[in-house]
């Protein structure tokens, strides 16, 4: 594992600077249903192709973002600071 | 021969070896009169020169206790100690050579059939293990100098200086690009440097590179791999006299392979003679290194691949008994040298054999990039194609002006058993047959059941023949049999470049060199060095120091260092909203000057870290986590922030503040001499904090409880460490004050059941479970974790964590194992023996049912069962009447 991760401040960096924060979900409403908690907690798309996730640029500007990455290529399609928790 | 002064000497099997300047160990080794090199892994055949390339596995030897080296590579160096490998008593002489006589008893595939029945393993494994394998693995003492790792980057890298090399070079660097050119030999030039080439002059290409300041040129250093993102990796050996080998991690925008190709062997009946050669080691030996390898000499191979050999050799003074084609060979005939060659209508006697072998692209880079390869019959080679993106190639590893070397698939049958198409591990053709009958018909099975191609080689000398032979015998084009898949290392990296240099980052506290000062005994937690214990008097054990430590903080007072907390500023009008987010409890009620424990979970209800969270003013926390926690917690409340635009800033201070806990009955006494801040209770309570000046310098104060007595928690400046350390101990001088290290607090916070995430709990672990669920305020609108954890409030627990006291004197391991009616039922956390308890008591994991006053379980303790009581009951002052005095 050796490909580059393009973190929107600070560009195209090795992946060990960076931790993986898994895919973008959305949380749940507090009192939604125990299934809808249950599938949020617990299940993942895991796509093989294109999907958003969350990355941390641990060893530079220290920032969350998100990125939209080929998990078959490992390309970084675009990444970027989102607006709002999702 | 060179005169003395520029005579290098090193030492073979501890005989004097004479070299020149220029020689690798191989050839001045083979200069010195030796022929024979190695011994065959199965058979221990005699095995001499072949490659001279660092190709083929027939000169590993051990250099300087490093196994396995290719000698052929290794440039010489004065008093290397140079050793065989795999021959007893001597590679002339080696008693394992009667193996080959018992090979009908090792067929192909041997080891699966003969070793099923365990008996028979077991009798046949000392000796297995003794004769198996290649080298011997050095011990630690026998590896002198650190290894290294290395970071680079460039535009362009370029792999292979040979002429395509080169020429990329020149073009790119026009272009105003960094270049980065790799090549593993001593010198640049690849094939020029031993073989004449038309249209291009060596020296001009290499001065060119030479006077660009963009290139910049690794000689005599090898890329074993190609990554993802375009990153190489590469060993760059002896970069100093202190360093055996140097990885460098090399990333480049684009790579170019230049790596042109090498020669692999022809097919015949002991094609493994010493003496029989591929043609370009030959001309290495000639224009290298000016050694003549023979009289007279067959060379086997076709036009026009033969004439400008033929014409070397002659000039080199070599006569050539014959040149013959390779389909005419019946044999070589020889015992261990080579002394003639049988065609089907003569003999030729000779002392050489010159093969003009397969030319194979070297195309092991291109191939783990991801390009597919397609058969070019004429080439006699598979061809690169598709490569990756960011890869492109040049030169002779693209098919450049490469011709067969002989018709594959092999238009004759090559079934013989001393036809070597496998030189690591002696698989015959005769092999590769007999496991194609017996159902490896696949190229990849084949590989796998025969070993073909997985040896020190890596399938350089034989994939291509070994792909000629399945495809011959299951009827098949060589394009439909395939190559096998290349991958890294290759070639082979030792395991010292890539564990690299052998120190460990350490971390220490501000206030060191005052524990080292007093005798600390260290303990190490991650990166940092903390006093395990501090040896009070010479002799003294860790029990005894840790009994008068503990007693100090019962009943005097004791300081410990606690500067590894992590340690978190927090400021801002919406820190409260935060805190509340992701801690389980509440803070934004927290009034300035409280302090209140806090318990972090995740989504799933697990219990992640705990701490300290203290209101310092309206808009300014400070929070402490645990040591190992800091950066997950850290980032784990700015993930939480994200697009939120609450006016939050958090900054980590855990290096930029010392911390201690000053604790015990006189520790009031103690602090009130360094400061003017109220500490009476009434004033200065449990669980409150105050910022204040102790010993001249400004602190956090915070009153806490950790070990069960009265105390602060001391946060300052790092750099007024040592001063504020010292005033503490000249102030609790007439306390008969203690420092006390990481035993002691441990010991004195178990009896006060206080749990250490991460220790007392693990990866499952739910509040509940712990005792925790007074620290959860589940009526909160929403907190990370509240779904599941309200959830968790209503369902029984499976188990929980209980404290127990031994019946006996005796002291469990922590992790121990809890057995109820002789079944695995839990397991010890953490144990201690407590003086006041005068037994170990402790914290396990067991049944929740079996969680109540009284209750009887067993522990494994020295590979028998002892009676523990569990109890629910705090072991020390279980009112915290002593915190609040």
């Amino acid at each position: 594992m050796s490909f580059l991760v393009r973190c929107p401040q600070c560009g195209a960096r090795s992946v060990y600077e960076f931790r993986f924060g898994g895919e973008v979900k959305r949380r749940p409403a507090p009192d939604a249903p125990e299934a809808e908690w249950t599938h949020y907690i617990y299940n993942r798309a895991n796509e093989a192709g294109v999907q958003k996730e969350w990355w941390f640029h641990r060893s530079g500007c220290r920032q969350w973002f998100q990125a939209v990455r080929n998990t078959v290529t490992n390309e970084t399609v675009e990444s970027f600071f989102p607006d709002e928790t999702t | 021969m060179s005169g003395p002064a520029d005579t290098i000497t090193f030492v073979f099997n501890g005989k004097t070896v004479n070299a020149r300047p220029g020689d690798t160990v191989a050839s001045a080794l083979y200069r010195a009169g030796q022929r024979i090199f190695s011994r065959s892994f199965k058979y221990h055949r005699p095995r001499g020169l072949l490659c001279l390339a660092g190709k083929c596995p027939n000169c590993l030897m051990n250099v300087d206790g490093a196994p396995n080296v290719r000698t052929c590579m290794t440039p010489v160096r004065a008093g290397m100690r140079v050793t065989h490998q795999n021959a007893y008593p001597s590679l002339e002489r080696d008693y394992l050579s009667v193996v080959q006589h018992f090979d009908w008893l090792m067929p192909v595939g041997w080891y699966y059939k003969t070793m099923t029945d365990p008996r028979v393993w077991h009798a046949a494994e000392p000796f297995v293990r003794r004769i198996a394998g290649l080298g011997t693995p050095p011990s630690p003492a026998d590896i002198s100098g650190n290894y290294e790792h290395a970071y680079s980057h460039a535009d362009v890298a370029i792999i292979g200086g040979g002429p395509a090399g080169l020429a990329a070079a020149i073009s790119e660097a026009a272009n105003g690009r960094e270049v980065a050119v790799v090549d593993d030999q001593p010198e640049l030039g690849g094939h020029l440097r031993y073989s004449n080439f038309e249209g291009a002059s060596l020296p001009d290409l290499v001065a060119q590179v030479q006077a660009l300041s963009n290139v910049h040129v690794w000689k005599g250093c090898y890329c074993f791999g190609l990554y993802e993102g375009n990153l190489l990796g590469i060993v760059q050996p002896r970069c100093d006299p202190k360093t055996p080998e140097r990885l460098m991690h090399l990333r480049a925008a684009r790579v170019v392979v230049a790596t042109g190709a090498y020669e692999s062997p022809l097919l015949f009946p002991n094609n493994d003679l010493v003496g029989v050669m591929l043609s370009t080691a030959v001309l290495r030996l000639i224009h290298l290194h000016g050694i003549i390898p023979g009289k007279l000499a067959v060379i086997i191979g076709r036009s026009p691949l033969t004439e400008p050999v033929a014409a070397d050799l002659r000039a080199a003074g070599i006569r050539i008994a014959a040149t013959v084609a390779p389909e005419s060979v019946v044999r070589a005939v020889g015992k261990a040298h080579v002394t003639a060659i049988e065609t089907s209508d003569a003999r030729h006697a000779c002392d050489l054999v010159v093969m003009c072998g397969h030319r194979i692209p070297d195309a092991g880079l291109l191939h783990q990039g991801g390009a597919s390869f397609e058969w070019n019959a004429a080439k006699g080679a598979f061809i690169p194609a598709d490569l990756p993106a960011g890869v492109s190639a040049v030169g002779e590893v693209t098919g450049d002006s490469l011709r067969a070397a002989a018709t594959l698939p092999p238009e004759r049958d090559l079934a013989g058993k001393r036809t070597f198409v496998c030189l690591c591990s002696d698989v015959s053709s005769q092999d590769l047959v007999n496991a194609i009958d017996e159902g490896f018909d696949h190229i990849e099975t084949l590989k796998r059941y025969t070993t073909t191609t997985m040896g020190p080689c890596q399938g350089r000398m034989c994939q291509l023949p070994a792909i000629g032979v399945c495809a011959r015998q299951t009827n098949r084009s060589m394009e439909d049999t395939g190559v096998t898949t290349s991958r890294p290392p290759n070639p082979g990296v030792t395991l010292g470049a890539l564990a690299g240099a052998r120190h460990h980052p350490t971390r220490r506290t501000p206030m060191h060199y005052e524990h080292e000062a007093a005798g600390a005994v260290w303990l190490d937690m991650g990166e940092w060095k903390r006093p395990r214990y501090y040896q009070s008097a010479k002799g003294a054990g860790e029990r005894q120091c840790v009994e008068q430590e503990y007693r100090a903080v019962r009943e005097r007072v004791g300081l410990i260092d606690v500067s590894t907390l992590g340690k978190l500023d927090l400021k801002g009008r919406d820190v409260g909203k935060l805190l509340d987010k992701v801690y389980a409890g509440r803070f934004s009620d927290l009034r300035p000057g409280r302090t209140r424990y806090g318990v972090m979970c995740d989504e799933a209800g697990i219990m992640l870290d705990d701490g300290t969270v203290s209101r310092l003013a309206d808009d300014h926390f400070f929070v402490t986590t645990t040591t190992g926690n800091l950066d997950f917690v850290f980032q784990w409340m700015k993930w939480w922030l994200v697009g939120t635009g609450w006016d939050v800033y958090i900054t980590n201070l855990t290096s930029g503040l010392a911390a201690v806990n000053l604790a015990g009955p006189q520790a009031r006494e103690v602090l009130k001499q360094l400061t003017d801040c109220d500490l009476s209770t009434a004033a200065f309570p449990y669980m409150a904090c105050r910022i204040a000046p102790v010993a001249g310098v400004e602190t956090i104060l915070m009153r806490l409880g950790f070990v069960g007595e009265t105390g602060w928690e001391i946060h300052f400046l790092a750099e007024s460490g040592p001063d504020v350390w010292k005033a503490l101990v000249a102030a609790g001088g007439k306390f008969d004050i203690r420092p006390f290290g990481i035993e002691a607090q441990r010991l004195l916070r178990l009896e006060k059941r206080h749990v250490i995430v991460g220790v007392d709990s693990d990866a499952l672990t739910n509040p509940f479970e712990t005792g925790m669920g007074w620290a959860l305020k589940l009526d909160k609108e929403d907190f990370i974790g509240r779904s599941a954890l309200r959830r968790l409030a209503g369902q029984p627990l499976h188990q929980k964590l209980a404290g127990f006291v031994m019946d006996e004197a005796v002291l469990p391991e922590d992790g121990a194992a809890i057995m109820i009616g002789g079944r695995l039922a839990g397991r010890v956390t953490s144990t201690r023996v407590s003086p006041l308890q005068g037994r170990a008591i402790g914290l396990a994991w067991v049944p929740a049912e079996v969680a109540r006053d009284g209750a009887e379980v067993d522990v494994r303790v020295d590979g028998r069962l002892a009676r523990a009581r569990i109890t629910e009951k705090v072991f020390y002052d279980p009112d915290g009447a002593r915190l609040r005095m």
